[in-house]
């Protein structure tokens, strides 16, 4: 016990600067200020409330005043000082890592006309849509690590699936960053319920262009150096852990070149009997996985802090699969056999939050001497509340620990017990009997004061450019077939393969519809269907799942409600043009946004969580999970606040009932009628032609209702077998669609724009083959089914646009009769094909 | 006072025998011409290891040739110090991990050597040796590798002249 020492008559701020300056000069400094942090007292409730601000700024606490001050009645109250421990767990429980006090807290809200007090934006918004709707096969949401919802019609088997961000870490340290945010997630569904087994990974990145040439500050690294880095640490991570990663989407502005987003998900099954986990009074707490070091602490309070210049460095780590392999294996072994009865992940707060978690409704008790360390200096309240990666919490009936403990060591894994659950309502931390932290439950969850924040929504200024679609004077041939070349070589809608090939999408042999399709497995698929016998066993049961995902930033600059819905439409559309069954599908919700202490960007945030409501009403589609990333934005090379683009990905799973109906997005073969489905409006605002041509124009907005019905009749004939092939209409329209399908199926096609459904009735050329219009899919039917496919259509807007042809290219009919656009295959292929490769270089 | 065990350190790089192309010495070599060293000419990269432990040269012999490295595409060497010869444009770049950072390739490998029969290295580590030929300086260089092939908020490295 020589490294404890009676601080108490240090001036508190002394301490602090200590700590500090033990972050930044290394080791040595680094023992030092653990033996200073450790102090027994922090004299925190006589502090002056200016220096009490100071010292949770340099102890890294990222606590506001309010929170401070209920800290500290809390403790008049209890009539004695916090210790260091204690205040460090409330700090990371209270984080907005871990609470979301921004979605979860009260909002003001107004847009000019109206105004809105929400008690809890989230409860009012998303979770509300998903208790209106009630689905019954949601088995569990926003309860647990992930959502989870009922799998194939046996009845035996349920779907976990989470995504989460690691922003702030990717934006220091890119590779370990995404290493740690995929293997993050993936424990996220080893600890949803008693455990899945992991099935699939998804990626997603919003990064500024990889050919960036403006100024950076100091600090930030170059967007391709980042791209390389993430890309690099999600395929390390998912192919050693052997999880395919088969989905996912990659977005360019360079509003993210300081704050890079990088989504990860994964998806897992589990046999139903294990979605509840059931943690009793005097079960034992199990630390399983690697030993505890000084990785990464503060990483849940780094979150609730803007990333500047000095951002606190321990918060990055490089991940280690195997590793978390080994825990995969041995958690799914011990769960088969039924050994215990609850288990989180330790993630951010680490040990605090995992042990904090399951006790939530009874209480616990930790000797912290237990834990098996990489390094003998570590503080007791480090040991708690370090982040050091691949460990989970278990809760251990005591008969079931001895073969328990044979089944986790027979893996090479650590597995050690480090205190029990009590009925006590506390949370008792000790290290070699002296006391670290000694906290009430209710307190820790509860206790924290919420903050109203103000949000104002204000329309924004009409833009000044010409309307798309506008230009007068006879059409030039040319025209349209090189915007629609510039639009297939933009870098938001080129080919992904040179990313997709890292990883690996075919482990565990599931991958029905994979990443890439067509005749040369290199066009690009809406979706990915996994069919996951490996982890089921269940060779006979043809039960598959499929998900997509739906992001557009660009929109959310226009109104962020309109993204939302434009986001669900994408996302479900892709859901559909695989042949899953959209009327069981399910949404997550990842919001990444800057400062919520800025009213006009919590205004669009609201606008967006209006937005998820609405689209989850709209096609009776719930969320069953969701996580929300804020303060992403920093100072740029000039001190100026630099936020990102607000942004909101929306994730779509839906079960496929039977794999061998599956689609994929290519032509089939010449002659074949193509249909669309859906009304083509004059909706240019956002998209891909006015960012090319510098105009203006609406932002697409969907009507869910309307589309709902149109989805479930082309899911119907799907699951008829009459559709040959199907790709949703997204950035580029109608034109960059039919472009991809004609070389993914090396057939050509020909349109006649007069055909196509518009509202209004006159629209330009340009407008209908490039606008974005949501809600709408293209199909491909073998003639000899058109009138069964217009039969089984009917009452929903569907129009039959044209044909494909043996013929390598694409004719389009102006509204006139005369080619408008006349572009060989290999032209669009080649264009849409160089983008990537060349800006890796 | 703890006894502190008297292990050795070797040192055994890796390294992809010089008849087969080197894919990732082209992307490295792609990326510090791109971060303003344009005169590089040519870039080899290979993996080198630090076993520190109760091991014989003849224990580390065995592990280097049946677990680090391969046979046809592979040769290997034991060093006792890294190489510091006159230059002549040949440059030698180290990057490893930071001690405080987890090595999880140098954890699996310290794992395999004890599996292969030997005696458990205390500690391995896991870094990586760029060979880099191309007239510049030892200033220049570090700040390029600094932008493309390090992250000093994660590694550390050494930049050194040395042929070979």
């Amino acid at each position: 016990m020589t490294e404890r020492r009676d601080r108490a008559g240090v001036p508190a701020r002394r301490v602090g600067e200590e700590v500090v300056g033990g972050r930044q000069t290394g080791d040595h400094a680094a023992a030092l200020s653990v033996k200073a942090s450790d102090a027994g007292s922090l004299r925190f409730t006589v502090l002056p409330p200016k220096e009490l601000k100071e010292l949770s700024a340099r102890l890294g606490w990222s606590l506001n005043e309010p929170e401070l001050e209920a800290i500290r009645a809390e403790f008049k109250k209890v009539g004695r000082e916090p210790t260091r421990g204690e205040i460090e767990t409330i700090a990371q429980t209270w984080s907005e890592h871990c609470k979301h006090k921004t979605f979860n807290g009260p909002v003001r809200y107004s847009d000019g006309k109206k105004s809105r007090l929400f008690k809890s934006l989230f409860n009012e918004t998303i979770v509300k849509a998903t208790k209106e709707l009630g689905k019954p096969w949601c088995l569990s949401v926003f309860k647990d690590n992930a959502g989870i919802v009922q799998f194939g019609r046996s009845g035996r088997w349920a779907l976990a699936v989470k995504v989460e961000t690691h922003n702030h870490p990717c934006a220091v340290e890119p590779y370990g960053g995404a290493e740690t945010g995929i293997g993050g997630v993936i424990r996220d569904v080893l600890g949803a319920g008693l455990g899945a087994k992991p099935v699939l990974n998804t990626d997603t990145f919003c990064l500024a262009r990889p050919d960036y040439a403006g100024a950076l500050p100091g600090g930030a690294l170059h967007p391709l150096r980042t791209l390389r880095g993430v890309i690099a640490g999600v395929r390390d991570y998912g192919n050693r852990m052997g999880i395919p990663t088969a989905g996912g989407g990659l977005w360019f502005d360079d509003d993210y070149r300081l704050n890079p987003l990088v989504f990860c998900g994964t998806a897992g099954l589990m046999p139903s009997w294990a979605v509840r986990k059931d943690v009793k009074p005097g079960d034992l707490i199990v630390a399983v996985g690697g030993p505890t070091g000084r990785d990464g602490l503060h990483g849940a309070t780094f979150s609730s802090a803007t990333l500047e210049g000095e951002a606190d460095r321990q918060a990055v780590q490089i991940g280690h699969p195997l590793n978390e392999k080994r825990v995969l294996d041995a958690l799914m072994a011990a769960r088969d056999r039924r050994l215990y009865r609850g288990v989180t992940d330790c993630g951010a707060g680490g040990f605090s939050s995992a042990v904090g978690e399951l006790a939530q409704d009874c209480g616990a008790k930790v000797a912290l001497e237990k834990a098996p360390l990489k390094c003998s200096d570590l503080a007791p309240w480090e040991i708690w509340l370090s982040e050091a990666q691949e460990r989970m919490v278990l809760a251990v009936p005591p008969k079931n620990y001895p073969e328990l403990e044979k089944l986790f060591l027979a893996e090479g894994t650590g597995c050690s017990v480090l205190g029990e659950f009590t009925n006590t309502g506390r949370l008792v931390v000790s290290h070699k009997g002296a006391p670290v932290a000694d906290l009430d439950m209710e307190f820790l969850h509860d206790g924290m004061p919420r903050v109203e924040r103000r949000a104002v929504w204000g329309l924004v200024p009409k833009p000044k450019s010409r309307p798309c679609g506008a230009r007068k004077g006879p059409a030039d041939r040319g025209r349209l077939g090189a915007i629609l070349i510039r639009m297939l070589g933009h870098l938001n809608v080129c080919s992904r393969e040179w990313l997709i090939r890292q990883y690996d999408h075919e482990v565990q042999s599931g991958t029905v519809i994979k990443p890439l399709q067509g005749m040369r497995h290199d066009g690009p698929g809406d979706a990915c269907v996994i069919w996951p016998v490996a982890a089921t066993g269940e060779w006979a049961d043809q039960a598959g799942f499929a998900l997509g995902h739906g992001l557009n930033p660009s929109y959310g600059r226009l109104d962020p409600y309109w993204m939302a819905l434009c986001c669900a439409d994408e996302a479900l559309r892709n859901l559909l043009c695989v042949g899953a069954d959209i009327t069981k599908a399910s949404f997550l919700d990842n919001f990444c946004w800057a400062s919520p202490e800025v009213p006009e960007q919590l205004g669009g945030l609201v606008r967006a969580a209006l937005g998820c409501h609405d689209a989850a009403k709209g096609y009776g589609v719930p969320f069953i999970s969701g996580k929300d990333s804020l303060y992403n934005q920093s100072r740029d090379e000039k001190g100026r606040d630099l936020a990102i683009p607000g942004t909101l990905l929306i994730t779509a799973v839906a079960p496929v009932n039977d794999i061998t109906h599956s689609l994929t997005m290519d032509f089939k073969g010449p002659g074949n009628s193509l249909f669309l489905v859906g009304v083509t409006k004059d909706e240019t605002g956002g998209s891909l032609l006015s960012q090319m041509e510098g105009c203006s124009g609406e932002v697409p907005k969907p009507d869910p209702k309307a589309a709902a019905r149109a989805f479930k009749a082309v899911s119907g004939t799907i699951s008829k077998k009459l559709i040959l092939s199907a790709h949703d209409l997204s950035e580029g329209g109608l034109g960059v669609a039919v472009a991809e399908m004609a070389f993914s199926g090396e057939f050509g096609a020909s349109l006649e724009l007069d055909q196509v459904l518009t509202s209004p009735a006159m629209l330009a050329d340009e407008t209908i083959l490039f606008s974005e219009s949501p809600s709408r899919v293209l199909l491909e039917v073998s003639p000899k089914d058109d009138l069964a496919f217009m039969r089984a259509m009917k009452g929903v807007p569907v129009r039959r646009i044209g044909s494909t042809t043996a013929n390598p290219l694409i004719k389009v009919s102006g509204q006139d009769g005369s080619v408008v656009l006349e572009t060989l295959l290999v032209e669009l292929k080649t264009a849409w094909q160089h983008t990537l490769p060349e800006a890796m270089r | 006072m703890s006894v502190i065990a008297a292990g050795t350190t070797y040192l055994v790089e890796v390294r992809l025998r010089p008849e087969f192309t080197d894919a990732a010495g082209a992307a490295a070599l792609a990326q510090i011409q791109a971060a303003g060293f344009s005169a590089a000419r040519q870039v080899r990269v290979s993996t080198v290891y630090e076993i520190c432990g109760p091991l014989n040269q003849a224990h580390v012999q065995q592990a280097a040739k049946e677990l680090l490295s391969d046979g046809v595409t592979h040769e290997f060497k034991v060093l006792n110090a890294p190489p510091v010869l006159d230059g002549m444009n040949h440059w030698r770049v180290e990057v490893w991990l930071k001690s405080t950072v987890t090595d999880s390739v140098g954890e699996s490998v310290r794992r395999a050597i004890a599996e292969l029969g030997l005696p458990e290295p205390e500690a391995v580590r896991c870094g990586s040796v760029y060979r880099i030929l191309g007239r510049t300086t030892k200033n220049v260089l570090e700040r390029t590798v600094r932008r493309t092939l390090a992250n000093p908020i994660v590694h550390t490295f050494t930049v050194t002249e040395a042929y070979d």
